[in-house]
């Protein structure tokens, strides 16, 4: 099969951006955009490194903060809150201190100016191991070796710039300020009209937390949201019902994590045998309805470009041949996300695989099992940020960047061969939206922006 | 069947500040570093030397499998064509040739080259499988940078409406005006969010004259917009959200900008205060063209509606994005595309609304041919870029008087104002593949 991985990126972009970007008649100002998600964190801070990154998180840091610089739908960084930046040797690729000029003339929506003081505190907290400092107008980064995905590193929603308060509020630059938060359950937004962009077209965004997919759809049916997520496995379907409706690339891993490094060589060979016993295709087909793509690396193809080299395949005779070279066949658990509607099927399908070659896996939803049914939003289309962040969600340490592909593809070998993780599927990222949303965006990171987003009249 | 005919574009003005050239950092970051280390890919108009990364994967290949016989696979995976994939496949046969590798068959190959064009979103992946023996498998691969900017050509197809290509630039364009020109635009100016820059055209290449910042108070309305009207006097004007900017007489050119209110200006400067020739039939007449002018609101990216001094009793309309002017033999008819999604039609005594289609983008112009004025109006599909489209009114009907005409990369127009002369539109359209901008002069042609 030929892959076009590059054109189908810019297909998805262009779909995105054909359902995202209505451009009969300009902007319109007013009106309240209605949101569902999943998701309920309980803290709005990006610097919180106790809520799980999420899609749904990032995409709610962007309305109320930002960062020092951006990038834009092509992955160009674009100025921000800084509005620009510099290296002490010129040498952009790999220099260990930066400067950055923070933007005059912007407010956090307490009222307080901006300054680099504050932008660096706000750093220093997000990234505990920086050496961050203000230099009049200036915030400065100094790394402890050559950084070059700095400025990638910087456009993470998780290092937007936040004014902490000593009363736990916290308080941002970005297009909607904070109304009202029940943290887990409700936020309610409203247009901050100094915002230094512009005040968004929007007056309001009113995001429901906690609900699930089918509760979110039937929202977006009965016309309570006009934005909500749509499960990978159930796109099609919703396509196929004439609802608007708009993928990411494929930017969610979905993998099996082991809790702990292999300890033996029966154990590898056992891990092998677990690895070569799954049957992605047909996972794919009936499961997951054709969404998303098998994998057995952790960088989707459209992002590293090698993918495809790493085989998916599944093959039993070789998988029980591995494990027939163990004598004693322990029983594993596999743990899933109870409140993920197809991961106990995904678990249980792939313990049938294992069953099939000659291993015992025991799905659970416990919390304490032997290797867990994961998905790991990848963190940004740079790939060795990506790999760098799945790296250390798994507790594996990752390689330097050297930038060169061959050393991605080197690293992410690296982290693969100690079996701590299986890949199994890229999935992309899934948003139905209201016939009345209009120039709402999909980003790069599979986040949405409401920024820029307005209410038309009625049917496109 | 006669194809249209377009000027070759502007190329990009390619002075970059250093900021600017570190924010492509991130995204080229694959294509910088590899270009220094490995390749040199001579990028010319339509024609790439592989030469680079292809002796470079066969080295690596052969380091690995050493001269001898090899059966050997390309499998292109990537957006290259089916040329480029041929003359990359002889090159790296050549390349591997020279580096004493043999083709045999796989059953008399000591190794199996599987060779994959792959790519991800900064370069060329080229991806080499090696499996040698008892199952010795080795991995080895090269990146080659991207040719910038491969557009798509497009089928053109007859139209009478003509667009060709004034400017284009990565950071928005508000507007651009044609200061001077002979066979084509010799001198431009071209509006951005926060200057003003003046460009000539010198030896066959554009130069920058001037640029001009754009001093303003408060931020900009996110959906920007400005107006540039060359003036007899000066230079030309700058009309912005609450900011008017007036450019200096002298040779040294500056420009005052002031917060005001101040309306701007809805007749071409060529065309106000003058007469124009209209078509009400058979014979024709020269009506007088009185000026008209519309306040915006500061804030937003609208008209008010309030109108100095007015068309005819009307002195406020519906807030409005756009308005052509169309002169009638006894009076003028005015056309606003409103916030509403709606166009009036107002000719001084009625207002008569109608439900059009259109987009948001209306203007008029003032051609030799048909009824001799027509309205240029945007118009989008789901899915599809913006078009314009010529349109008369014979009466208070608009008739299609063109094919539309769309834009590269899906293009979304961003403005649509009447040149100074009145003759002909510039059209501003964002390029949603590259992200670019592009300016556009368009033409009402008679030979349709």
């Amino acid at each position: 099969m030929r892959l076009f991985d590059w054109r189908s990126l810019v297909v998805s972009s262009m779909m995105v951006g054909a359902l995202a970007v209505q451009a009969e008649t300009r902007p319109q100002y007013g009106g309240v955009v209605h949101v569902a998600m999943r998701a309920a964190p309980t803290s709005l801070d990006p610097a919180d490194t106790t809520q799980p990154d999420s899609f749904a998180r990032r995409s709610l840091t962007i309305l109320m903060f930002d960062t020092l610089v951006t990038a834009d739908e092509n992955v160009r960084v674009q100025p921000a809150l800084a509005t620009s930046w510099q290296t002490s040797q010129g040498n952009q690729m790999g220099d260990q201190r930066w400067q950055f000029r923070i933007r005059r003339d912007v407010k956090f929506h307490d009222g307080t100016p901006l300054s680099a003081e504050i932008a660096a505190a706000s750093l220093r907290a997000a990234n505990p191991s920086w050496n961050v400092s203000a230099d009049a107008d200036s915030v400065v980064i100094e790394r402890d070796r050559p950084d070059s995905e700095l400025l990638a590193e910087l456009a993470l929603p998780r290092n937007a710039i936040a004014k902490r308060n000593p009363d736990n509020t916290i308080s941002g630059t970005g297009p909607f300020h904070i109304v009202d938060w029940q943290p887990g359950k409700k936020l309610a937004l409203a247009a901050d009209e100094n915002c230094w962009r512009g005040r968004p077209y929007l007056d309001a965004i009113e995001i429901e937390m906690g609900k699930s997919f089918r509760d979110q759809m039937t929202a977006l049916e009965l016309g309570r949201a006009d934005l909500v997520e749509v499960a990978p496995e159930q796109a099609h379907r919703v396509s196929q019902e004439g609802r608007r409706l708009a993928s990411s690339d494929s930017i969610e891993l979905l993998a099996l994590l082991f809790t702990r490094d292999v300890a033996s060589a029966d154990e590898k060979l056992l891990r092998q045998a677990l690895a070569l016993s799954v049957e992605r295709g047909s996972i794919r087909s009936v499961l997951l309805q054709g969404a998303g793509q098998p994998t057995a690396s952790i960088l989707p193809n459209w992002m590293s470009g090698y993918g495809f080299v790493f085989p998916t395949g599944a093959d039993l005779p070789r998988s029980r041949q591995a494990r027939e070279q163990v004598r004693t066949i322990p029983s594993w658990t596999v743990g899933y996300d109870g409140t993920d509607p197809v991961a106990r099927l995904l678990a249980e399908r792939i313990a049938l695989n294992a069953k099939d070659a000659g291993l015992s896996l025991q799905p659970t939803s416990a919390a304490n099992a032997d290797l867990r049914l994961v998905r790991i939003p990848l963190a940004s289309p740079d790939p060795w940020i990506a790999l760098a962040n799945v790296a250390a969600l798994a507790g594996i340490p990752a390689g330097k960047d050297s930038g060169s592909v061959e050393d991605l593809y080197a690293s992410e070998l690296a982290l693969l061969t100690p079996q701590r993780m299986i890949p199994l599927f890229h999935l992309p990222v899934s948003y139905a939206a209201s016939a009345t949303l209009r120039n709402w965006a999909l980003r790069p990171d599979g986040s949405w922006t409401l920024a820029d987003a307005w209410l038309g009249a009625g049917k496109p | 069947m006669r194809r249209a005919v377009y000027n070759s574009a502007i190329p990009k003005a390619i002075s970059k500040s250093v900021n600017r050239a570190s924010r492509t950092a991130f995204s080229l970051r694959y294509a910088v570093q590899v270009s220094c280390a490995l390749l040199a890919l001579a990028i010319t108009a339509g024609a790439v030397d592989w030469s680079g990364p292809e002796q470079q994967l066969a080295r690596k290949i052969v380091a690995v499998t050493g001269p001898g016989a090899v059966t050997l696979t390309v499998e292109n995976r990537s957006s290259l064509g089916r040329r480029d994939r041929e003359i990359i496949q002889n090159g790296l046969r050549s390349a591997l040739e020279g580096l004493g590798i043999r083709f045999v068959r796989a059953e008399q190959a000591a190794a199996t080259v599987a060779i994959s064009l792959s790519e991800n979103p900064a370069s060329y992946v080229w991806v080499a499988e090696i499996r040698q023996g008892a199952g010795e498998f080795s991995v080895v691969m090269v990146s080659a940078p991207r040719a910038e900017g491969s557009t798509v050509p497009r089928e053109s197809v007859p139209l009478s409406l003509r667009k060709i290509s004034l400017w284009t630039q990565d950071d928005p364009i508000l507007d651009v005006a044609v200061l001077e020109e002979s066979a084509g635009p010799t001198r431009i100016a071209v509006l951005g969010a926060e200057k003003l820059a003046v460009y000539s055209l010198q030896a066959g290449k554009w130069q920058q004259e001037q640029a001009m910042g754009i001093v303003h108070a408060r931020p900009w309305p996110r959906d920007l917009r400005g107006r540039l009207i060359p003036t007899k006097d000066h230079l030309l004007d700058v009309y912005l959200p609450g900011v008017v900017c007036h450019s200096s007489t002298g040779a040294a050119l500056t420009l005052n900008c002031r917060e005001t209110d101040d309306p701007w200006p809805l007749v071409p400067a060529a065309l106000s205060g003058g007469t124009v020739t209209v078509f009400p039939g058979a014979g024709s007449t020269s009506v007088p063209i009185p000026q008209l002018a519309a306040f915006y609101t500061p804030t937003r990216n609208f008209f008010t509606g309030a109108l100095t001094p007015g068309v005819g009793k009307f002195t406020t309309v519906p807030k409005f994005y756009s308005a052509a002017l169309l002169p009638r033999e006894k009076y003028m008819l005015w056309l606003f595309a409103a916030t509403d999604g709606r166009v009036h039609l107002i000719d001084g005594v009625s207002d008569q609304v109608a439900r059009l289609d259109w987009g948001s983008e209306l203007t008029s112009v003032k051609t030799s041919c048909g009824a001799g004025w027509q309205v240029l109006a945007t118009s989008s599909e789901e899915g599809n870029g913006d078009s314009v489209r010529a349109y008369e009114f014979p009466d208070r009907d608009a008739v299609t008087v063109s094919a539309a005409i769309d834009f590269p990369g899906g293009g979304v127009v961003r403005a649509l104002w009447t040149e100074a002369k009145g003759d002909t539109a510039v059209a501003v359209v964002r390029n949603r593949e590259t992200g670019s901008y592009e300016a556009f002069r368009l033409a009402v042609a008679c030979s349709q």
